[in-house]
């Protein structure tokens, strides 16, 4: 693995299901990249029980736990303020819910603080490292410690944060008498990594949440199961062409952009592929017969050596819309298809030709047509935010 | 006569003609007559850029044997066109 800071991507992904028969889930994971781009937090907290109550002290707590990290607070002031705040449950009379909080810096120290939480898997070459901590206690909370390590991540690094759900699933059942464990799951983790050294942190967060379950009598989740991977992996590109350029005497060189790209490349608007097409002198195929599974928006075409070509503005809208909503197994062909590409990749350049479609302005029209350049806009926000893509924008 | 030849009916599937219609007309072949049903090969396409052409008439458009151009195109209107054409190879012959 190349050990190069600056070619280095976070990725953070973070797998939460819900114990079966609540309908919502009582772990909580919130993260969040500063300004510096150097600087990561990341959040994942556990609510005593389950349900609405878990959720809403999971959620106050990473709520309160980021943005005092963000701020940079003392540790036991923050920790103190999370205990001092949460409601106190009125069957067990204690407020709780349990956390681990992470503040990496690339290149600089990283800490990890955890309360209550199972102990972080940190990864190196499918090793897992050791580090020195130091415990923090609170005069107020005595009973609540927190345990400080402060250690250095490289890239290919990988820390792996879970809820007790992971290591306590299937508890007191064959063969996990006292359940899968944190052995059980590192050596799981190991296992898939070995077999594939560069697993996303999506994939392996939703396989270690699924293999848990796996390990629970009848395949349930016997209570909320949360799976949080960091990795500091090379980054996997896409570039995005949508629109034709103001300037036709810029198509060429526009359309050269998806010829020599290292990474993946999407081709979003009809006069866009045509223009694609022309230039690079290859055909569009279209499968008729898709129409009717594509779900109410036109069927993705074909050119050799695009990874997907599809049509622009109807397109584009669905697939921000169900990025905001979050659910996305649903959408239309085409904009799954375009979600799937965008959620398997870090560094995502979005390339808009700015020439307006004067057809799409006819007031006759059955629907509303958004402006390409307002619905980019979207589209790199909900990425940003919602999906922590890095996202570069730029108009031709 | 040329059993051979089919007409070639593409659909276009460009945003204009697509929001006026142009996904059913993709059902085509399901209501072609006796006539037609094996003499039709029907496809989608890519933008034909003919909405940016007030010329052309208006969405959806419909490119029949790689030459015609059938604008505000519905089944009725494809399946006249592709009759005509149907007409003037067996009067050729």
């Amino acid at each position: 693995m190349d050990r190069n800071f600056n070619e280095t991507f976070v990725e953070i992904e973070c797998s939460c299901r819900t114990k079966d028969g609540e309908s919502v889930c009582g772990d909580c994971f919130m993260s969040l990249r500063t300004e510096s781009d150097h600087r990561h937090l990341a959040v994942l907290s556990d609510g005593l029980g389950s349900g609405i109550k878990a959720n809403l002290l999971a959620t106050m707590t990473s709520t309160m736990a980021l943005k005092f990290m963000k701020s940079d607070m003392e540790i036991l002031q923050s920790a103190e303020i999370i205990m001092d705040t949460l409601p106190v449950c009125e069957y067990r009379k204690i407020s709780y819910a349990t956390f681990t909080i992470v503040d990496l810096h690339l290149g600089g120290q990283t800490r990890i603080i955890e309360m209550g939480n199972p102990a972080f898997i940190h990864l190196r070459d499918g090793k897992d490292l050791k580090w020195e901590n130091r415990e923090l206690v609170s005069a107020r909370w005595p009973d609540r410690r927190m345990t400080l390590t402060e250690l250095k991540v490289l890239p290919g690094d990988r820390l792996i944060i879970c809820s007790d759900g992971v290591t306590q699933a299937g508890l007191g059942h064959a063969p996990n008498k006292f359940g899968w464990r944190r052995e059980g799951c590192l050596r799981f983790v190991q296992e898939q990594l070995a077999a594939e050294p560069e697993l996303s942190a999506r994939e392996l967060s939703a396989r270690v949440v699924a293999q848990a379950c796996g390990q629970c009598p009848e395949h349930k989740y016997m209570d909320d199961t949360s799976c949080l991977v960091i990795y500091l992996r090379r980054p996997r590109k896409l570039r995005l062409l949508t629109g034709p350029p103001f300037n036709p005497a810029s198509d060429a060189e526009y359309a050269s952009l998806v010829r020599d790209f290292e990474g993946k490349t999407i081709v979003c608007g009809g006069t866009t592929a045509n223009l694609v097409a022309r230039e690079l002198k290859r055909p569009i195929k279209m499968d008729i017969k898709l129409v009717r599974k594509a779900g109410g928006l036109p069927p993705p075409s074909s050119i050799e050596g695009i990874d997907l070509v599809t049509e622009g503005i109807l397109t584009l809208t669905e697939v921000v819309r169900h990025l905001e909503q979050g659910n996305y197994q649903q959408a239309p062909l085409a904009a799954r298809q375009m979600i799937e590409l965008l959620l398997a990749s870090d560094v995502i350049e979005l390339v808009v030709g700015t020439k307006v479609n004067d057809a799409h302005q006819d007031p006759n029209l059955p629907v509303d047509l958004e402006i390409r350049r307002n619905i980019v806009r979207r589209l790199s926000q909900v990425l940003e935010e919602n999906y922590r893509k890095e996202v570069k924008t730029r108009y031709y | 006569m040329d059993n051979a030849k089919k007409f070639k009916v593409e659909i276009c599937l460009g945003t204009t003609c697509y929001v006026l219609g142009a996904a059913e007309l993709a059902e085509l072949e399901e209501y072609l007559p006796e006539e037609l049903a094996d003499r039709v090969d029907v496809c989608g396409c890519n933008c034909l850029g003919l909405c940016k052409n007030r010329n052309f008439g208006s969405a959806p458009f419909v490119r029949v044997d790689g030459k015609e151009i059938l604008a505000k195109a519905s089944i009725d209107s494809i399946i006249e066109c592709l009759k005509r054409k149907l007409g003037e190879v067996k009067n050729d012959q």
